[in-house]
């Protein structure tokens, strides 16, 4: 009987690891719905182990791009002068270069000035990667809890709002953009200081809910943060009202705006680490009380 | 076990191209979805229990760099894993067009599968992800079946050059 039952098992061991790993990952899901967390030390493990990698997929990608920029273009050049494209290509390569440098000064030097500006402590952190998924919209960059990066920080550029800090590893992190289905920012349309809630609408577009009907909102408003809920500093820039649909009856009316930053074309971004408003014990009586403050959104 | 960790590192290496290298490209929207190529080819190659477990690290790793929070890939790839290893042997899949049909399909399949989940999970109605279906997800399945035969036969060449033990084909037993 034990041996037949031995062998019975050795039959269905393969059935009996998929059923296994498939409750697992389930298990998983559910876990991470109802806490919103994974397995911290695996995760923050996870993202050290293959962070490098990205960050040498980055490194690698600008240099073949510069390097393109600097001779593929002139290429065609050589069949007519082999010698003035040589000096061509030394100047090109050398005004590039210089034109990188320029343009990576003028946006350091914009995200100081903007850093000196916001009254908080901010981190600054480079872009090495995004969302591997069509789905949600996501950024990794090179600072984690090491450099003081928590999870649910602001992140912010000189243009506007970014998102905030997902998740953490010791020397990575995630951002969920505001662009991300999930993601929600308590704002005010700074015109007629209307108050609405900015959800990201997937791609490149956001839509601001709960906003009364009776607001007298226009294509062409400008959206900043509010400043409740204390993760944003108040009157962040964060998009621009493209399509306003007011229907015949409901209480609230729709608008889709546009980020004020081209998420697509980030490379550098700033992480509010010390927010200016209320301390942590006032913080947290203040989320119990407002449940406009839902960022990322929690259900 | 040789097999398994080059494997693992081609999916390490997969994902940081689909995060790094695709994202910068123009078309950075509609972009293929190498590492659903590389599981259902070991779909197609791989033994159950350690393309299994391949499969579910592999999207493991993709939730984690994502802004997906629930851990939706962790499911859903294994889950792709063990259909193409239903399929392994039934289906003709030497040809591109099948290839491309197989692996169009499955994309379409997943993206139907993530969009029930999501639903699932949320109490507030998610009609924002309806449009990126048709806009983005039906035009990137597409995509990425149009470079599976290419990818297909890369992998198998790949892994037959260093396993050759394995022998070569979709139906090679590991």
């Amino acid at each position: 009987m034990r041996i037949r039952g031995f062998f019975l098992f050795r039959r269905y061991s393969v059935l009996t690891f998929i059923v296994f790993l498939l409750l697992s990952a389930l298990i998983l899901m559910s876990l991470r719905v109802k806490e919103r967390k994974g397995v911290d030390f695996f995760d923050a493990f996870l993202m050290e182990l293959c962070s490098p990698f990205q960050k040498a997929s980055t490194f690698v990608i600008k240099t073949i791009q510069n390097a393109f920029q600097s001779y593929i273009v002139l290429i065609h050049l050589q069949k007519e002068n082999v010698m003035l494209k040589q000096k061509v290509v030394e100047l090109q390569k050398e005004n590039s270069q210089m034109k990188e440098m320029a343009y990576a000064n003028e946006r350091l030097r914009r995200l100081l000035a903007f850093r000196e500006k916001i009254s908080s402590s901010v981190i600054a952190a480079e872009v090495i990667g995004q969302d591997p998924s069509s789905w949600f919209k996501s950024m990794t960059i090179n600072k984690g809890e090491k450099e003081g990066v928590k999870k649910g920080m602001a992140v912010i550029s000189p243009e506007g709002v970014v998102g905030q800090i997902l998740k953490t590893a010791p020397y990575h992190s995630t951002i969920l953009l505001i662009t991300d289905y999930n993601s929600a920012v308590d704002s005010i349309v700074q015109r007629i200081r209307a108050k609405a809630i900015v959800e990201g609408k997937g791609e490149n577009r956001c839509q601001l809910k709960y906003l009364l009907r009776s607001e007298d909102v226009v294509v062409g408003d400008i959206v900043v943060t509010s400043g409740v809920g204390g993760n944003f500093p108040k009157g962040l820039m964060v998009g621009e009202i493209r399509k306003v649909d007011r229907k015949e009856h409901g209480i609230f009316q729709y608008a889709e705006l546009v980020p004020s930053v081209d998420l697509t074309k980030l490379e550098e971004v700033l992480i509010i680490a010390e927010s200016p408003l209320p301390p942590q014990e006032d913080k947290a009586k203040k989320i119990k009380k407002s449940p406009a403050r839902v960022s990322p959104k929690k259900k | 076990m040789k097999r398994m960790a080059f494997s693992f590192f081609l999916g390490i290496l997969f994902l940081t191209l689909q995060t790094t290298l695709l994202s910068s490209l123009p078309i950075q929207r509609i972009r293929p979805d190498l590492v659903l190529i590389l599981i259902l080819y070991w779909g197609l190659s791989c033994p159950p229990i350690s393309g299994g477990i391949l499969s579910f690290f592999l999207g493991y790793l993709m939730d984690l760099f994502s802004g997906n929070s629930f851990g939706l890939y962790a499911f859903s790839r294994p889950l792709l894993f063990y259909l193409a290893q239903l399929f392994r042997g039934r289906l003709y899949l030497e040809g591109s067009l099948s290839q491309f049909l197989f692996v169009f399909l499955f994309a379409l399949f997943e993206g139907f599968l993530i969009l029930t989940l999501l639903f699932a999970f949320n109490p507030v109605p998610l009609g924002n992800l309806y449009p990126l279906l048709f806009a983005f997800y039906f035009p990137q399945s597409f995509l990425t079946g149009l470079i599976t035969p290419i990818l297909f036969l890369l992998l198998r060449k790949v892994f037959f050059l260093l396993f050759p033990q394995y022998g070569i084909g979709m139906r090679e037993r590991g």
